[in-house]
């Protein structure tokens, strides 16, 4: 393992420049560049304060939208590094049958791209706090160090996530399809758009625990949202939730990754 | 020090008929009783020994199918063999496809840069070499344009000045000279004949067997996954040549 690391290390300036050009070609043609992918949870946001804000008991738009907005985002990181995942091998069957590189390698190149379109999102976050609840800002300022760990831990999620979705596609074709249902069922059971307690309320508290977004929503979003340091309970199921889900990516290519060119 | 030792070589895999099977078929043929997706035995190569050294130039013929392009993939570490032993030392710069391992959509400035890194190269050491490299190509402005738009030749320029300019010590080339203009041929020929005189590894494929003589000491003749003959290349070319025309061959000038 530590010899794939050093390997990925060794050849980090291909799959960073691939993830540049990745990045170039995507907004190449468009007029508003990287804003166009920040336009759809934007409007999303702005929809559901408008549109909702009755059914959801009143909340004030001023404190709702920047806490919808950064689980709208952190959801689309999640979703997007498994979904794209899924095609990576095929995408890049290339350079796999040309040289033989650890297969982490090309899953770290979608992850990454997505991983800058998300902390692009979080900047318009911290930007939408600071201007609407300006009496917050110093308490945000001040715990926002704390996010360093939580966004590593968070990637490295995302990562092995889409190592295990990019390895079932190549056995079972309909993986992409049977996620893509999965994620649209999954985002109405994560408290984005309502608070966790509306679950808690109704008995569901069990669907937090076994969540494991949930865990980065309490580092990350309730961070930003509320300024107090995340409880060292989130960290240590944080870690727990990267562990289970690392171990697994890593058991995958262990097991599958010699013989993956075959499957191809 | 360039080295490749394979001993008793064997890969054996299995392709299914239909690539990937839907959710629909599964059940289809599962209520029907039929095999889900039976697959086909390949035996690719069986019982292949070589042993290289620095300085050795290897070509390959054979029928089509033979198994010329999987050795080459398993000399590479693409494929991982089903038994025997395989020692494989030095940095290792191959020419499997034309296309492979272009992004289409950069330019051939950028497209130099990525095949530098793939082959380990880092962007101070690729900088140094990135005219040297274009001017061997002799593709000029076309650089600039992105890959997606050119022609199988020069293409293949482009891939085979890259290849080359890294200075590998085990190069791997599939049969894919074929497609440079008699230009091209000649400019190749010569850069490989430089590589050679530093002492380096080839190992090439061709279905030109007037120029493999010239460009290898030593051959193979690969047969339904096993080495038929072995030997210096004069002499492996002609047994191959009778055995395929049954005639005796006119050998070309040396």
């Amino acid at each position: 393992m530590l010899g794939q690391l050093s390997t990925i290390w060794k050849f980090r300036h291909f799959w960073l420049s691939l993830v540049v050009m990745d990045l170039r070609t995507r907004y190449r043609r468009s007029v508003l560049g990287v804003g166009w992918s920040l336009m759809n949870p934007i409007m999303m946001t702005a929809v559901f304060c408008v549109v909702f804000s009755s059914w959801l008991n009143n909340p004030d738009w001023r404190q709702y939208g920047p806490w919808f907005l950064a689980g709208l985002t952190l959801f689309d990181f999640v979703r997007s590094s498994a979904l794209s995942g899924c095609t990576t091998f095929f995408r890049n069957e290339s350079y796999i049958r040309q040289c033989p590189l650890p297969l982490a390698i090309y899953t770290l190149r979608t992850v990454l791209g997505a991983a800058i379109h998300y902390l692009i999102a979080l900047g318009v976050v911290l930007a939408a706090v600071c201007v609407l609840q300006p009496h917050h800002i110093s308490s945000m300022l001040s715990v926002l160090w704390t996010l360093i760990p939580s966004l590593l831990l968070l990637f490295m999620f995302c990562w092995a996530i889409s190592i295990i979705a990019s390895f079932m596609t190549v056995y079972f074709q309909d993986s992409q399809q049977i996620l893509e249902v999965l994620f649209q069922v999954f985002f109405f059971l994560t408290p984005i758009m309502y608070s966790p307690q509306m679950l808690k309320d109704r008995g569901l508290g069990i669907l937090l625990q076994l969540n494991p977004v949930c865990t980065f929503f309490e580092l990350i979003r309730e961070t930003i949202i509320t300024g107090n340091i995340a409880p060292i309970w989130a960290y240590q199921k944080a870690i727990i939730v990267v562990s289970v889900f690392g171990a697994m990516a890593i058991g995958c290519i262990a097991r599958l990754e010699r013989k993956l060119i075959f499957h191809l | 020090m360039a080295r490749i030792h394979l001993n008793d070589i064997s890969l054996q895999f299995r392709v299914r008929q239909a690539r990937r099977i839907t959710l629909k078929e599964y059940i289809v043929r599962r209520l029907y009783r039929e095999a889900v997706n039976p697959f086909i035995e390949v035996n690719a190569l069986r019982g292949i020994t070589l042993d290289l050294n620095d300085g050795d130039r290897l070509g390959i013929i054979g029928h089509n199918g033979a198994g010329k392009s999987t050795l080459l993939k398993l000399m590479a570490g693409v494929y991982p063999p089903t038994s025997g032993e395989q020692k494989v030392e030095g940095s290792i710069s191959s020419l499997f496809d034309i296309t492979l391992g272009f992004e289409g959509d950069a330019s051939g400035w950028d497209n130099i840069r990525y095949r530098g890194y793939l082959q380990g190269e880092t962007p101070r050491s690729i900088s140094k070499k990135l005219n040297e490299i274009a001017e061997f190509s002799e593709l000029g402005k076309f650089l600039d344009m992105p890959v997606r738009y050119y022609s199988a030749g020069m293409m293949i320029r482009l891939a085979f000045s890259i290849a080359s300019s890294i200075e590998p010590e085990i190069l791997l080339i599939d049969e894919v000279l074929a497609a440079g203009d008699l230009a091209f041929q000649n400019k190749a020929r010569n850069r490989m004949q430089d590589l050679m005189s530093q002492a380096r590894l080839m190992v090439l494929i061709s279905h030109d067997l007037t120029t493999l003589p010239t460009l290898c000491s030593q051959a193979i003749w690969m047969d339904h996954g096993q080495i038929r003959a072995m030997g210096p290349a004069h002499d492996v070319v002609a047994e191959y040549q009778r055995s395929v025309n049954g005639t005796v061959p006119v050998l070309a000038a040396a």
